[in-house]
């Protein structure tokens, strides 16, 4: 259905985009440009009725492999080839106008999608109660709220029953009961025979649809099978270019470094450094500082937030302890916690601060981990939620 | 090649021509219903409405004529205003189709970068929008002419190959240019400065005849060739436009094949840059 086969693309960035009088009066090759290369080598096949999750950092080359599959740009070496109609949700609503009705537009939409007039009249009022658009179908598109406009887009797109879909990060959009049912409806057309191939940041959301993943990292494919194994390798790669990035500058937010945080890890039960928890085991976040001035009294901050930067827990040691650190020790500070969360990716926090909020050292890289959480825990926070069924009295009892 | 039935197969090198003209055949459906798009949502909401399209031709026509008959007087054998109106229809349509085409692939890049159809379609968009208020405009053109006596004949047929040859040249200067406003942005405005000055070289408000010594230089002009032929088919014209026609051909054959030459190589990567 897809195969790419040593695929590479090529970048050509222009430091100063070259202008036609720069073109006419530079001496060639004084153009100051880099070359980027996106994708490097890249070989795969996508069978038929697959569901393939691409993940990686930003920058890691998954929209640009995702635009060559969509076909909206040439690989500069090897082959990409899609036998199939093609719907990309790389945006979605390509082509709405704002000042046409939802009607008209759904007409562009699914006309650039490749469907013929009458493939659209038979799907429209499928695409209109998918969209939950009501009479709002005949209103311009610019009175729509992006709710509704999202939603008939991406109605469009599902139901124009492409043999590949390429989704995009889509599913972040449009409230928890469309996403379940275009989530539905993926699966529907999935097993109908429809390829999909999945970019996204939510990892729950791969793990949820597909079995087979690609990692990327700095263009190359770094894991191509089981999606667990991706999911954990994508967080071991999370950290090492970081750790590099955070290496350089900081410390701008102490107010006067008194020591260094020489290490800042997870360990599981055993004792292992690992990145992949699971929700039901004990962990231990630790910092490993270094005081190069006294210190007394530190107290030790704690957060966990989510990868979208939603704050899910914060603490903070009660005492003020009596604790003074002379110069030249080294201590760990360790905070044990059960990761009671649903499956996802989380970054914790841990520091050093004084009475008044400012850290005794430079702020140490935030821990990325993730939590293999309960299949049937959605959400943020796992509340382990157990149902009783207690059999009511009839409505018509007559103590009632 | 295009994103249908079939599916496609990319790798580095040039599209064939072949593959090239037949992607955009078979996306036909997709350029007429843009080019509709685009024409209807520019007079939405507009209480005139289409009539504008009808409207704008003849009040600058009207204002030209006025304007030029107080400083010359060209004998142009029918009325002056209608005379002049014959020669806006053409070059407005060209000027029109040259403005909008030229930034068409830029200006589409919401759409042009996100879901494949071939990058021509964006120019095409852009020269086919244009088409119904010149249809018509043209019809308008027929009652005016014989309503100032130049009388509607078999040369009227003239209006079909006017036609064709209006919408060859449109295409092949906007396919052209859209592709080379990708990686040169002064395009734009060169078109728009040429524009202003190609106005004064072509015979929209003056007759072939009056150019003098400089007719062979005007009959050299493509858009010369459009606008006589307009007006073979109505008002009636100068001997020479047949020359100018041939010119006309020639200009258009020649952009096409310069088309189909960078098309083959940047249609897939020229978003790259957008």
């Amino acid at each position: 259905m897809i195969s790419a086969s040593r695929v590479s693309k090529r970048y050509v960035k222009y430091e100063d985009t070259p202008t036609l009088i720069g073109r006419l009066i530079r001496p060639p090759g004084r153009t100051h440009k880099s070359v980027l290369w996106a994708i490097r080598d890249a070989s795969f096949e996508i069978g038929r009725g697959e569901c393939v999750g691409i993940i990686g950092r930003n920058g890691s080359g998954k929209s640009t492999l995702l635009r060559m599959l969509a076909g909206v740009t040439a690989p500069t070496e090897g082959i990409v080839e899609v036998n199939g109609r093609v719907a990309p949700l790389i945006a979605v609503g390509v082509g709405f106008h704002p000042e046409l009705t939802g009607r008209e537009n759904v007409y562009v939409n699914g006309t650039v999608l490749g469907l013929t007039r009458r493939q659209i009249e038979e799907r429209f009022d499928d695409i209109v109660s998918f969209a939950d658009i009501g009479p709002f179908i005949d209103t311009p598109v610019k009175f729509y709220s992006s709710g509704m406009f999202v939603r008939l887009g991406f109605s469009v797109s599902v139901l124009a029953e492409p043999e590949v879909l390429l989704v995009d990060e889509v599913l972040a959009v449009g409230d928890i009961a469309f996403q379940l049912r275009c989530f539905d409806r993926m699966m529907e057309i999935q097993s109908a025979g429809t390829t999909i191939v999945v970019v996204s940041h939510n990892l729950n959301a791969v793990r949820l649809m597909c079995q087979r993943t690609m990692v990327l990292h700095n263009g190359v494919i770094r894991h191509d099978g089981d999606t667990d194994h991706a999911v954990s390798l994508y967080h071991d790669l999370l950290g090492e270019p970081r750790d590099a990035e955070a290496a350089e500058g900081r410390g701008e937010f102490a107010v006067e470094a008194a020591g260094e945080i020489e290490r800042f890890d997870l360990i599981d039960g055993d004792g292992h450094s690992t990145r992949h928890v699971n929700s039901a085991d004990e962990v231990s976040f630790f910092i490993d500082v270094r005081f190069d001035k006294p210190v007394q009294h530190p107290i030790v901050g704690f957060a966990v937030y989510t990868a979208t930067g939603v704050e899910v827990y914060r603490t903070s040691t009660p005492w003020q302890g009596d604790g003074v650190y002379e110069p030249g020790t080294r201590t760990r500070f360790s905070v044990r916690v059960r990761p009671a969360l649903a499956a996802g990716s989380y970054t914790a926090h841990l520091s050093l601060v004084n009475g008044t909020g400012a850290s005794h050292t430079p702020v140490a890289t935030p821990l990325m981990f993730y939590v293999a959480g309960r299949r049937e825990a959605l959400g943020i926070a796992d509340l382990r939620a157990q149902f009783d069924v207690l059999t009511s009295q009839s409505a018509d009892d007559p103590d009632l | 090649m295009l994103t249908t039935r079939k599916g496609f197969r990319l790798d580095g090198g040039p599209t064939p021509a072949a593959a090239l003209v037949g992607d955009v055949w078979r996306a036909r459906s997709v350029l007429a219903i843009l080019a509709r798009k685009e024409f209807f949502v520019r007079y939405r909401r507009a209480s005139l409405g289409l009539a504008w399209a009808i409207v704008l031709p003849l009040v600058q026509a009207i204002v030209l004529s006025v304007v030029v008959s107080r400083f010359v007087r060209f004998h142009t054998g029918v009325n002056y205003a209608v005379f002049v109106y014959s020669g806006t229809l053409a070059w407005n349509y060209f000027s029109g189709s040259l403005s909008a085409g030229a930034g068409a692939i830029v200006d589409g890049q919401d759409m042009s970068t996100k879901v494949y159809f071939p990058r021509a379609l964006f120019p095409l968009t852009a020269v086919a929008s244009g088409l119904y208020g010149l249809v018509l405009s043209m019809f308008v053109l027929l009652a005016l002419s014989v309503a100032v006596g130049a009388g509607v004949g078999l040369h009227a047929f003239l209006l079909i190959p006017a036609l064709g040859l209006t919408i060859l040249l449109s295409a092949s200067f906007s396919l052209v240019l859209a592709l080379l406003q990708v990686y040169f942005r002064d395009i734009r405005y060169i078109v728009q400065a040429s524009l202003i000055a190609w106005f004064y070289i072509t015979p929209v408000f003056y007759p072939l005849r009056a150019v003098g010594h400089l007719r062979p230089y005007v009959q050299a002009n493509p858009v010369t060739g459009i606008v006589e032929l307009f007006r073979a088919a109505t008002v009636g014209t100068d001997p020479g436009w047949g020359v100018a026609i041939w010119w006309t051909f020639g200009w258009s054959a020649a952009l096409l094949v310069l088309a189909v030459r960078l098309y083959r190589t940047y249609d897939r990567t020229c978003t790259d840059l957008l």
